[in-house]
């Protein structure tokens, strides 16, 4: 403990000293921390366009093409764009573009012998040679008949690659050609096909999913290089990437999926029918026994012998029934046994999560006393002038509350038979509950003496008492903190880490709560046009993309506290800066 | 809304070399919405000497949509079902291009009864034997085609014609038909 108080110390008393250094340092640390930097970025209905320039630049650029041939390619390429650019040197241009449908060759049309009527091979009419359009590819028919063809696969849902009419044709129709013809007189189908297009970002990237939310808040998210984080859209919904439900690590995908499921079904609810009640033989109701002897009667008026479940007569002893006679069925006593200790242990583990779950509703009820806690405190004439200590403690009490609860549902699966029965003896396994309990245990015991600490009325305190306050607060944060990244740490390696099924895998810890996706500005488009910040969103190191990291996330926390909410996944160091 | 002219063309062009693919295609009814055609089994395969009959219903989208096939006639093959005559064929689904016509279509058809795909199965009991005992499969083929796509059973509509003017529903005649394999004695018994 001691240990931790001067490290403590050391750490936030500069901050008073000089906030604009402490702001600069903190940053770094914080990009440090999370090692990749804020990699996330909000994609609106408006700077959707923005978000794939970039991509479309790098591919136009590269192979000297139109956009809509970009556009072609990386559809097919699933937007990735390293991915095409393997194909290209490792296959060459000509494979690429077959692969994918684009046709850039020139078909000159032999048009000055031609006759001003030709013959379209769909509907088998004559038509006006101007009525009439040719493909990239080489092929021509009337416009009556492409419309009708575009139409038919827009509605199928294959606006992203129609093909060519032509027979073994695997050429994508030029974007340019389908817009013109629709817009005529189809404009919807045109917009429809707009639309679909412009998605294709978001529907066929794995690095861009849509926002979960419901009703949905209509922006995507993009990640840059790892699949395996939580993010947090602008509307406010935290959530996993992978999965895209709600943020809920330590519990792998798999773990989380399977724990919702079960508190939702109510299968124990099920089961605790199974174990402990009997359906009446003649109306079926579950019958629970409350005593005596095995003679149950229902309140339907049945008898029947509670050891078997076949009805009876009324006419019995404590030791039997008259003119009935069963033998113990093992094998059914033996699945109850088995079912009676599987539901103890879920409501052993359930019953946790649910604390926790619960204690942190009742917290969010702490921000707005505490925040009138601090307006009191603040008028006090008093030396101390900074209370965003008090902020700080109470998002990591918040932050770690989360970590808890959900590491009650981990648990449940890591130790339980349900996933890894056949992975380790039971030897291994109470190896591994040990080490993992002795950590859930003095996280919790940490964040029970935060959570009480909180409470006090240190608005009515004497400033000396106030710092002291203050001092427990900051310990016991960073010693939660550490408990709860060594506890990430221990899930990581020495649990999961050990398995050989390689499905379960955590979102990081992020100290500082789960990282906020930034918005991609709509007013950068004319940079991104221009060519001025070529790096905007791929942060790879270089020094432009950092400042245009940071100052989107300072903007970001600016927000956060100009519009007075509090927000639990800021980084701690936001409050003491400000 | 189907390109009626187009259906018209297509069928004046099939009816002028029938003759030489031996590939027919006839409206069912005057709407050409309901359409049959007829394709010669290949020779050299254990359809050879039949007469297959598939039919044609065209999708509101024709041809800009495929239209849709069916083997009416029953036939023993990997990629056509034994119970309900579906096909599966790729050009009748996603490969389909308005720049095909019925009668390319069935040309396809009838390459596929040259060249079975048994790894793309429709009929996973026929694929099996086709690739587990090839024997076997040619001669349920053949039998097949010798007992429902033969000249005998090409009658088969006048045989329908016959019972249905002795007032039997149309329907159930041709499933009784089909069942005892075209025994005209035989369905009636069954329709009594």
């Amino acid at each position: 403990m001691e240990d931790y108080a001067s490290s403590d110390e050391d750490y936030h008393y500069d901050s008073d000293q000089d906030d604009s250094v402490e702001a600069y340092e903190n940053d770094e640390d914080y990009a440090l921390l999370s090692s990749k930097g804020p990699t996330t970025k909000v994609i609106t209905k408006e700077s959707l366009l923005v978000a794939q320039k970039e991509d479309l630049r790098r591919v136009m650029e590269m192979l000297s093409v139109r956009e809509q041939h970009a556009r072609t390619l990386l559809i097919y390429h699933r937007w990735d764009v390293e991915k095409l650019f393997a194909v290209y040197v490792d296959k060459g241009k000509a494979f690429l573009f077959g692969e994918a449908g684009v046709s850039v060759d020139q078909h000159p049309d032999s048009d000055s012998s031609v006759p001003s009527t030709v013959m379209c091979y769909i509907c088998m009419e004559d038509v006006a040679r101007v009525e009439t359009t040719r493909m990239d590819c080489g092929h021509c028919f009337c416009n009556s008949c492409w419309i009708e063809h575009f139409i038919v696969k827009i509605n199928e849902g294959q606006s992203k690659r129609i093909r060519c009419m032509q027979h073994k044709c695997n050429s994508i129709c030029d974007e340019a050609v389908v817009r013109t013809l629709l817009s005529r007189k189809h404009p919807g189908m045109a917009e429809k096909y707009e639309r679909f297009l412009l998605e294709s970002y978001i529907e066929d990237n794995k690095r861009v999913k849509w926002c979960p939310s419901t009703p949905h808040c209509g922006n995507a998210i993009r990640v840059e290089d790892d699949e395996l984080c939580e993010v947090e859209c602008s509307c406010g919904l935290q959530f996993c990437f992978r999965c895209l439900s709600e943020a809920h690590s330590p519990c792998s995908c798999l773990m989380w999926e399977l724990w919702a499921k079960k508190c939702r079904d109510e299968s124990e609810t099920v089961n605790w029918i199974t174990v402990h009640t009997k359906p009446c033989p003649k109306c079926h109701k579950p019958v629970e026994k409350n005593g005596g002897c095995n003679l149950v009667s229902c309140i339907c008026g049945q008898a029947f012998c509670w050891l078997c479940g076949g009805a009876t007569g009324r006419e019995h002893t404590w030791s039997s029934i008259a003119g009935h006679s069963c033998g113990r069925y093992k094998e059914q006593e033996k699945s109850a046994e088995r079912a009676k200790r599987d539901l103890y242990r879920y409501m052993h583990y359930h019953n946790r999560y649910k604390a926790h779950t619960d204690s942190f509703k009742i917290e969010s009820k702490l921000k707005e006393t505490i925040q009138g806690k601090i307006a009191i405190s603040e008028e006090k004439d008093s030396t101390l002038r900074d209370y965003s200590w008090v902020n700080n403690g109470l998002s990591r009490l918040f932050r770690s509350r989360r970590v808890l609860s959900y590491s009650y549902a981990f648990a449940f699966y890591m130790f339980g038979d349900e996933l890894f029965k056949e992975e380790m003896t039971d030897a291994q396994r109470e190896i591994k509950q040990n080490l993992f309990e002795d950590q859930q245990q003095q996280l919790e015991a940490n964040v029970e003496k935060l959570s009480k600490i909180l409470e006090e009325p240190f608005e009515t305190f004497s400033d000396d008492k106030v710092v002291e306050i203050r001092m427990q607060i900051l310990t016991l944060s960073t010693i939660i903190d550490k408990l709860c990244q060594k506890m990430y740490e221990c899930i990581e390696n020495d649990l999961l880490g050990s398995l050989h099924l390689g499905i379960h895998s955590i979102a990081p810890y992020k100290s500082k709560g789960i990282e906020r996706a930034s918005e991609l500005s709509v007013c950068w488009n004319n940079k991104v046009n221009t060519g001025v910040t070529a790096e905007l969103d791929r942060p790879s190191g270089s020094g432009s993309s950092d400042d245009n990291g940071c100052s989107s996330r300072k903007r970001a926390r600016k927000d956060g506290l100009g519009g007075g909410f509090f927000d639990l996944n800021l980084p701690a160091e936001f409050i003491d800066r400000n | 809304m189907i390109d009626f002219a187009r259906v018209q063309k297509e069928l004046v062009e099939c009816s002028k070399d029938s003759e030489g693919s031996g590939i027919k295609v006839s409206p069912k009814s005057d709407d050409l919405v309901q359409l049959f055609g007829t394709i010669p089994g290949p020779v050299g395969t254990p359809y050879e000497g039949g007469i297959f009959q598939i039919d044609i219903t065209l999708p509101e989208g024709y041809p800009f949509e495929p239209p849709k096939m069916q083997f009416k006639t029953k036939v023993w093959h990997p990629n056509i079902s034994s119970q309900s005559g579906a096909i599966c064929l790729d050009i009748l689904k996603d490969q389909w291009s308005p720049a095909l016509t019925l009668k390319t279509a069935l040309l396809s058809v009838q390459a596929l009864l040259s060249a079975p795909q048994p790894d793309d199965p429709q009929d996973a009991v026929v694929a099996q034997q086709y690739l587990k005992d090839y024997q076997t499969f040619v001669s349920t083929a053949r039998y097949w085609t010798e007992s429902f796509a033969k000249a005998s059973t090409r009658g088969i509509e006048d045989k329908v014609q016959k019972l249905v003017e002795m007032g039997f529903p149309e329907a159930q005649v041709r499933n009784i038909l089909e069942a005892v394999g075209g025994d005209e004695n035989l369905a009636l018994e069954r329709l009594l």
